[in-house]
Parts: structure tokens; C-alpha cells; sequence
């Protein structure tokens, strides 16, 4: 029996991986110059270091060191250190003073930290002392970017988190910060705001991350009362979150990562670091403006939807004779270098189909999927047309571009969309010819009014009173070797209908989903009482599975309903999951290589990099 | 030459190009679906097939973005007309197009016509700002449009015009004559004659995709005029013994290609 005190066990302090070298006192400088860069802004101000503890782990795994107090027992701690935690309990606050000056100047020189605005200060101190944080009005102003003022004064929408004055209390109060910055502190991507208002507080990011690097260490994490901030670097990317939505560190590095794959998508792992090999203060926001949406949606899709958390996708139920019918269509419609044949509704997946030869032994990964499925939900600007944009998968093969192209089967109400990925960038009227192929199977077996009536189920239907949600992930289906990852799970339905009640129960979930992937102690099954509703987890070599009962449930009616909801889904299996992926093959047929494009397979594979510069 | 295979075969191809953010999805959809709404940045490109009269006429709206630059050789390939696009309030837009597209656009056709479009023109211009639909309906008034509104495009107003009945205009960045003294520079990068080309005035103009202003103009004019385009390449497939390339789907685009060469 666990208890909801997660957060208060939560030790707050930096934490930093630490290679096994011995211990080296630029922890202690860390601490003191996150404090001074508040100091420094606010002289009058006493910045709170006692909520801050600095964590250095020597292994990932290992969660405590010297002096924090985190035991494996995840013992509920009390809710805040009295004294001030810095490493090895030696550092004190006239210390501090003393190396004010050096420490902020080494800043200066270290990184990009350069004109310690007001809003890089205050920014640290909020996430250091956030309580005692007082207003004092010397923020800079909103600045808005020239790039942004340049032609988008006609969609307001688009504008209005990249407006927002960053200096303002809302500013700081959203829920999840996420900011992209070069190894060189130029901003790259801010969630809210413009990158331009927060050039300043990402230079203290960047300094924070080289201060740390510069004794061979790694910033991971950086805790406070109310906020988690974590690092994430990625070859010449640094990304960070600040994050109240008391997720667990792994989860928002899981997030970031997702970020920075959207980002791998849009340009390749290959062209960014040869980019910022040739110049390394590169303004990436050159080759990424206009994806700015793209991320936004993103990051929504993160915080609403669970199939990120879980690493699985989603699939509309279907009866297995349509979805087999739908993939018949699909595999009868190829061209040469075409290797996914994916189709989507309601941003559902209803079936993939891929090419045998090409992807012999690799597996499309759950979220290289979400990325696409962001990619249609973002682009989805005009539906009449069909396009053709180059996209990387980032775990398929993180340096070359797929060529996708996207279309709508059902205009007006573009809810079943075509997504057809080639290798071959010339080949899209080769695969237009596809989708005209595919649309006509479809006429003549009337799919779209089929898949029209489709929808995602109730949990009513399962016929367990109590059982008011789940989300269900089995792992490898045994007459399925390596297929996709899913999941299935029913519509959020009252008293989750509302967006507060949905978020809330998603957070449970998601604390839930930490507990059971804690990397100090991971646990099996969890049984959780929460205020408003009784929670279940488990998870098996066979399954995860995340269950949300009515709020007087009993453990044994927990387990029965479990028992028959495993059951149920077992009996509807064929219809909840995608289950024999289908597969095609469009060079060994000779009736069909010898038809169009006569371009050879490997040559096509790798000429999909953008000319940049 | 893969675009020889396709079904509904498009005749001619025209494309958009230009700096992000200066209108060129809104063009077109202001011209295709009769509607102004907020657009999100293109991705890649995307195809649109207009049946104008007997011919099927194909749209690349392109990204603007640097992002997708490499991609654009590919969509100008083989186009019969390019839509240069500006934004009138962005200076900067203007001479983008001199510096990343231009050189885009030497994949396509030897005898493709360029036209220079000045959009947002409402921001700067009260004419502009009336919906050309207020005063019937759309397709009568799309009949006037195609000869009125080249006018004002043609000869464009002062950039300073400060008062306007209905509010706030913004500072028009790029003159008429800017656009036309650019079309002069695209025909000499060109390689062609200006006395043999079509004249600025008749290519330069200033549209609204907000308030449909002289959009439809634009691509009417155009359409009439990669007609003869159109009417060359099929008199050329008629001298070939392949009249049809789609009764030679099955055989390959090899074939196809040795016959049009």
C-alpha cells in the first residue's frame, strides 16, 4: 500500500551525474552560483538556498549521496531540508557572499551568460526560492521579435503564446516550461514566449550546464518547492524543462527527448551537427521557424495524451475483417521505394503496412508514429491537397528523410488520412497514383462509411461496475514477433469528461507510471488511494496495465474486476489491436518493379539530405 | 520522370514560391476555396489539381521555411508558370526572393512565365480592403476582375497613405516599382529578351488573400496564359505515336520518356 506523499518525499537539491572521479568542489560552486545569479539581480534579497539541496549521483540508479537524505526506503522525508543542503553540508551563507563576484564573473566567462538581464535572475530564483520570490519590477519587457512582427499579424492565434510577457506571474505560472537552446546559449524553441524576451535566462541555462561541464560532470536536475527543472543534452542541443506538474524526472526527460526527436524529424541528426560543426552559434531558428506549431502541438499531445507516457500507440477498435480489408488495400497499392503505407483516423492508427525487404529486421517504433501522427495533426492547415514534405524518423535512421505524403480520403470532413512514406524524394506522383488506387478499392468496398462508424469504446462495455478507466499495454504478442507497441484503453468518460478532470486523472496515471518505472525502486503493483478515486497498477512480463476504480472499491473487488477486464480484452483483442501487420514487398515482384521508376533502391535511400547553406 | 505516370494527368504545372509567412497557402486558398482563415506553415509542399476548362492545371504551394529550401528545385521542375510572393509590409520578403528563390527555379520550363505578387496589399491599401465579392456574386464579379484590378497593380499607389477610413495601415515596405524593377531583373537572370517577354505591368500585382482583392486575377491571368503551353505539349504528344501516355502506364515511364525527347 503506497501513499499519495510523493511530492513531499521529493528531495529538492540539484542533482548531477557524476562520473566516478572523486568528489570536486564544483558542486559546491554550483550551489552558490545559482544562488548568486539571484543574488546578483536581486541584492536585497535573500535567496533561499535552504530549499535547495545539490544531488550528485554517482550512478543513475543510485539516488542519494553524501548528504541528502533520500534513503531506498522512499520513506515519506519531511517536507523540506531545515538547513541549507549543499553537497557536503559545509557550504555557508557568508561563503556565498564571499564568492559572489568570482563565481558570477567565471559565469560570464564560461558561457553565453553575458548580459545578466533581470529575467535570466529572477528566472533562477524562481526555481530556487520560488516562495520568496517578490516582485520588483525590473524585468525586461516583452521584446517582441522583428522575425515574428515580420508577417503574421493576420493569425493572432498563432502569436499569442510567443507574445506573452515573460516577465509576467502567468508567464511563470504555466504548468510545463520547455525551452531548446544551442551549445552556444542561443535560444532555439521556447514553449511560451518569445525565444528573443528569453535570451538571458536561457544564457543562465547554458551557463548552469557548462559551469557543471566544466568539471566533467553533467547537470541533470535541479529541484525546488514547486518545480522540477531537467536537463537534456543532445549533441549540440540543450533542452530544458521546468516543470510543476510534479512528474518524475524520468518522465520529463522522456518528454524532452520527444522534443528533440520532433526536432531530429524536421532536419536530421546528420544536418544539425554538421550545422553547428561549421558554426557553432548557428541561429537554428533559421531552419525551424514556422515549426514552432509543430512543437507547440507536440508538447499539447504530451501533456493529453498518453500514448507518449506509455511508448505505445493507439488504435481505433476496428472488426478484424475491415482492418484486413483496409491493409489488402493498402498492399495493393505500391510503388517502388515506397515502404510505409500507414492509415489514420480520428488520429487513430487503423492499419500500417510496410515494406518486407527494407525493414527486415527493424520495427517501426511507437514513437516515430507519434511524430508522424503530430506532423498530420499540425499540417493539416488545407485539405484539399495533398502533400509532400520530407520526414526523418528519428529512430528508424535519425540522418536520412522519408518522403511522406499525406492526403485526406474523406474531403470535407478530413478525418481518414492517407500517409504513404517512399525513399525516392522524386516519387510522389508515383505515389499519388497510389492513393488514387487506394481510393477507388475504397469506393468499391465502401470503407470510408465503415470506418466512419468506428469509434473508440466505453469502458461500459467491459462490464465491471467500479471500473470507470484503464489503459492496457501488452507486450509482445507471441503470434506477432516484434510488432509495433500498443496500447488500447477506452474513452475518458464522466466524471473525466471535463479537461481539469481528464488532466487529473492523467497525472494519476502518470504518478502511478513513475512508481512503477522508479529506477531506485520500481515496484510490480501499486495499489493507490487517491482523494477522489482508487487506483491499480500492475505490471507483469506479459502486460502494464493502469486501472482507475470508483473511490469505495475494495482490493479484492479490484482484483476481480481486474481478472474479468483481462478476460474481456483478451476476447476482444482482434478487434482492439492492430494484429498481423501486414507486410508487402515491392522489389521481388517483377510484374511491379518493372513498372516506373527504375531508380535503384540504395541510391534512393540516402539522397533525401537538404541542401542547407 | 515520374510524373508521366499518372492517372488524372495534370497539364501544366504552376508554382508558389516565397519567403514563409507572406500568404502563398492563403493565396491559394483564397482562390480555391473562396475562404480567408489562418493557415499553419506548410510543410514539404502540397499538390492541388484546378480544372480550368478542358485542362486539369497543377498547383504547388510550396514551404517557405529555409527548412524545406532543398525541396524546391524539385517542385519547380518542369513548371510552366512561377508565383513569386512577397509580402508589400515586408521588405525583406521582396529581396528573399531574389536571393533563395530565383535560382529555385532553374529546373523549370525555358519558356515559364514568372509573375511577382505583392501580397497583403490590404494592410496598406484601403482599395484592397474591400472584399471584391461585396458588390455580387463571386463568379461575376472573378469576370470583371480578370481585366479591372490590374490596373491599380499596375500602377501602384504611394507608398505613403496614412489616412484610412477603416483604421490602422501599416507602412507599405515595397513599392510597385520595387516589384516591377525586380521582374526586370528575373528576365535578365533569365536570359530573356524584355521586349519578348510579357510586360511588368502585366506580371506585377498586388493581392489580398484576406479580402479575395485581385486573387483571383492573378491566377486567371496566369492560367490564360500557360494556355499556350498547354496547347504546345499536346500538339508535341500528338506528333509522337504516343498520344495518350496513360495506355502506356503498364509498359513504364521509359518508354514515355523516349518519345517526348
Amino acid at each position: 500500500m503506497e501513499e499519495d506523499n510523493h511530492h513531499d518525499g521529493e528531495a529538492q537539491g540539484v542533482k548531477i551525474c557524476d562520473p566516478p572521479s572523486g568528489s570536486n568542489p564544483s558542486a559546491d560552486n554550483l550551489a552558490t552560483s545559482l544562488s548568486l545569479l539571484g543574488n546578483h539581480m536581486f541584492p536585497d534579497q535573500v535567496v533561499r538556498s535552504d530549499s535547495g539541496i545539490i544531488k550528485r549521483d554517482r550512478d543513475e540508479n543510485v539516488h542519494l549521496s553524501d548528504a541528502t537524505a533520500e534513503e531506498p526506503s522512499q520513506d515519506p522525508e519531511p517536507p523540506s531540508d531545515p538547513e541549507p543542503k549543499v553537497e557536503t553540508d559545509d557550504t555557508q551563507n557568508p561563503e556565498c557572499e564571499k564568492e559572489s563576484a568570482q563565481l558570477t564573473d567565471g559565469g560570464t566567462e564560461g558561457a553565453a551568460m553575458d548580459n545578466g538581464q533581470s529575467d535570466s535572475g529572477e528566472f533562477v530564483v524562481t526555481v530556487l526560492a520560488k516562495a520568496k520570490l517578490e516582485e520588483q519590477g525590473l524585468g525586461v519587457k516583452g521584446r517582441s521579435s522583428p522575425l515574428l512582427e515580420a508577417g503574421i499579424q493576420e493569425s493572432p492565434a498563432f502569436i499569442s503564446h510567443r507574445d506573452e510577457d515573460v516577465t509576467a506571474d502567468s508567464w511563470r505560472q504555466h504548468r510545463k516550461h520547455v525551452f531548446v537552446l544551442s551549445e552556444a546559449g542561443k535560444p532555439i524553441y521556447s514553449r511560451y514566449g518569445s525565444e528573443e524576451a528569453l535570451s538571458s535566462t536561457m544564457g543562465v541555462m547554458m551557463a548552469l550546464v557548462s559551469f557543471v561541464q566544466s568539471s566533467d560532470n553533467i547537470i541533470r536536475s535541479v529541484y525546488s518547492d514547486g518545480h522540477t527543472v531537467v536537463f537534456l543534452q543532445k549533441g549540440p542541443l540543450v533542452l530544458v524543462c521546468v516543470s510543476s506538474s510534479r512528474q518524475s524526472e524520468q518522465q520529463l526527460r522522456g518528454e524532452l527527448l520527444y522534443v528533440y526527436y520532433q526536432i531530429i524529424s524536421m532536419l536530421t541528426q546528420a544536418s544539425i551537427s554538421r550545422i553547428f560543426e561549421h558554426k557553432k552559434n548557428y541561429d537554428l531558428r533559421r531552419l525551424l521557424a514556422g515549426s514552432e506549431k509543430i512543437l507547440d502541438g507536440l508538447l499539447n499531445l504530451v501533456d493529453s495524451d498518453p500514448s507518449f507516457l506509455l511508448a505505445a500507440v493507439h488504435c481505433l477498435p476496428l472488426t478484424s475483417s475491415l482492418r484486413d480489408s483496409l491493409s489488402q488495400i493498402l498492399q495493393k497499392a505500391i510503388t517502388p521505394n515506397l515502404v510505409f503505407s500507414i492509415l489514420i483516423a480520428k488520429n487513430q492508427l487503423l492499419t500500417i503496412i510496410q515494406e518486407k525487404t527494407v525493414i527486415e529486421d527493424t520495427r517501426l517504433e511507437p514513437a516515430d508514429v507519434h511524430l508522424l501522427l503530430n506532423l498530420i495533426g499540425a499540417s493539416s492547415a488545407f485539405q484539399a491537397g495533398e502533400i509532400w514534405t520530407p520526414i526523418c524518423l528519428p529512430l528508424f535512421n535519425p540522418d536520412c528523410y522519408f518522403y511522406a505524403y499525406i492526403s485526406y480520403l474523406d474531403p470535407p470532413e478530413c478525418t481518414v488520412c492517407l500517409l504513404l512514406l517512399s525513399t525516392d524524394k522524386e516519387a510522389f506522383y508515383a505515389v499519388a497514383e497510389c492513393k488514387r488506387k487506394i481510393e477507388e478499392a475504397m469506393v468499391a468496398q465502401n470503407s470510408l462509411s465503415l470506418i466512419a462508424k468506428a469509434q473508440s469504446y466505453s469502458v461500459s462495455q467491459v462490464g465491471v461496475s467500479d471500473l470507470r478507466h484503464f489503459m492496457y499495454k501488452p507486450f509482445d504478442v507471441p503470434d506477432n514477433y516484434r510488432q509495433l507497441t500498443q496500447f488500447t484503453s477506452p474513452e475518458m468518460e464522466a466524471p473525466y469528461s471535463s479537461e481539469e478532470e481528464k488532466m487529473r486523472l492523467l497525472d494519476l496515471y502518470r504518478y502511478m507510471h513513475s512508481r512503477i518505472h522508479s529506477t531506485s525502486r520500481p515496484l510490480k503493483l501499486i495499489y493507490h488511494v487517491a482523494e477522489r478515486e482508487t487506483l491499480l497498477a500492475w505490471v507483469t512480463s506479459k502486460f502494464e496495465l493502469y486501472t482507475c476504480f470508483s473511490p469505495l472499491v475494495t482490493k479484492t473487488c479490484a482484483i476481480t474486476a481486474i481478472t474479468k477486464l483481462l478476460r474481456w480484452i483478451k476476447k476482444e483483442e482482434d478487434r482492439l489491436f492492430i494484429r498481423y501487420p501486414a507486410k508487402y514487398s515491392t522489389t521481388p515482384n517483377p510484374s511491379k518493379s518493372s513498372k516506373g521508376g527504375k531508380s535503384d533502391q540504395q541510391d534512393s535511400t540516402d539522397n533525401g539530405f537538404l541542401s542547407l547553406l | 520522370m515520374p510524373d508521366l505516370s499518372k492517372m488524372k494527368k495534370p497539364d501544366v504545372k504552376v508554382v508558389l514560391l516565397g519567403d514563409m509567412n507572406v500568404g502563398k497557402t492563403s493565396l491559394l486558398h483564397r482562390y480555391m476555396e473562396r475562404k480567408f482563415k489562418d493557415t499553419i506553415s506548410t510543410v514539404g509542399g502540397a499538390f492541388f489539381l484546378k480544372q480550368w476548362g478542358p485542362y486539369n492545371i497543377s498547383i504547388w504551394d510550396t514551404a517557405g521555411r529555409e527548412q524545406f529550401h532543398g525541396l524546391g528545385s524539385m517542385y519547380c521542375r518542369g513548371a510552366a508558370a512561377v508565383i513569386l510572393t512577397y509580402d508589400v509590409t515586408n521588405w525583406q520578403s521582396l529581396a528573399e526572393l531574389e536571393e533563395r528563390f530565383l535560382s529555385l527555379t532553374d529546373t523549370a520550363n525555358h519558356d515559364c512565365i514568372y509573375a511577382l505578387v505583392g501580397n497583403k496589399a490590404d494592410l496598406t491599401d484601403p482599395r484592397a480592403q474591400l472584399p471584391p465579392e461585396a458588390a455580387g456574386l463571386p463568379e461575376d464579379q472573378t469576370e470583371e476582375e480578370r481585366t479591372e484590378p490590374r490596373v491599380p497593380s499596375a500602377c501602384p499607389t504611394p507608398p505613403a497613405s496614412p489616412t484610412s477610413p477603416s483604421g490602422a495601415l501599416l507602412h507599405k515596405q515595397v513599392a510597385g516599382e520595387d516589384a516591377a524593377a525586380l521582374y526586370g531583373r528575373i528576365l535578365r537572370y533569365k536570359g530573356l529578351d524584355e521586349k519578348g517577354s510579357l510586360p511588368a505591368e502585366k506580371m506585377c500585382f498586388e493581392t489580398s488573400a484576406k479580402t479575395g482583392y485581385n486573387v483571383d486575377a492573378l491566377f486567371e491571368t496566369l492560367f490564360d496564359l500557360v494556355l499556350p503551353s498547354i496547347l504546345r505539349k499536346r500538339h508535341e504528344n500528338q506528333e509522337s505515336p504516343t498520344v495518350d501516355l496513360e495506355d502506356f502506364r503498364g509498359v513504364g515511364t521509359k518508354r514515355a520518356r523516349s518519345t517526348c525527347c
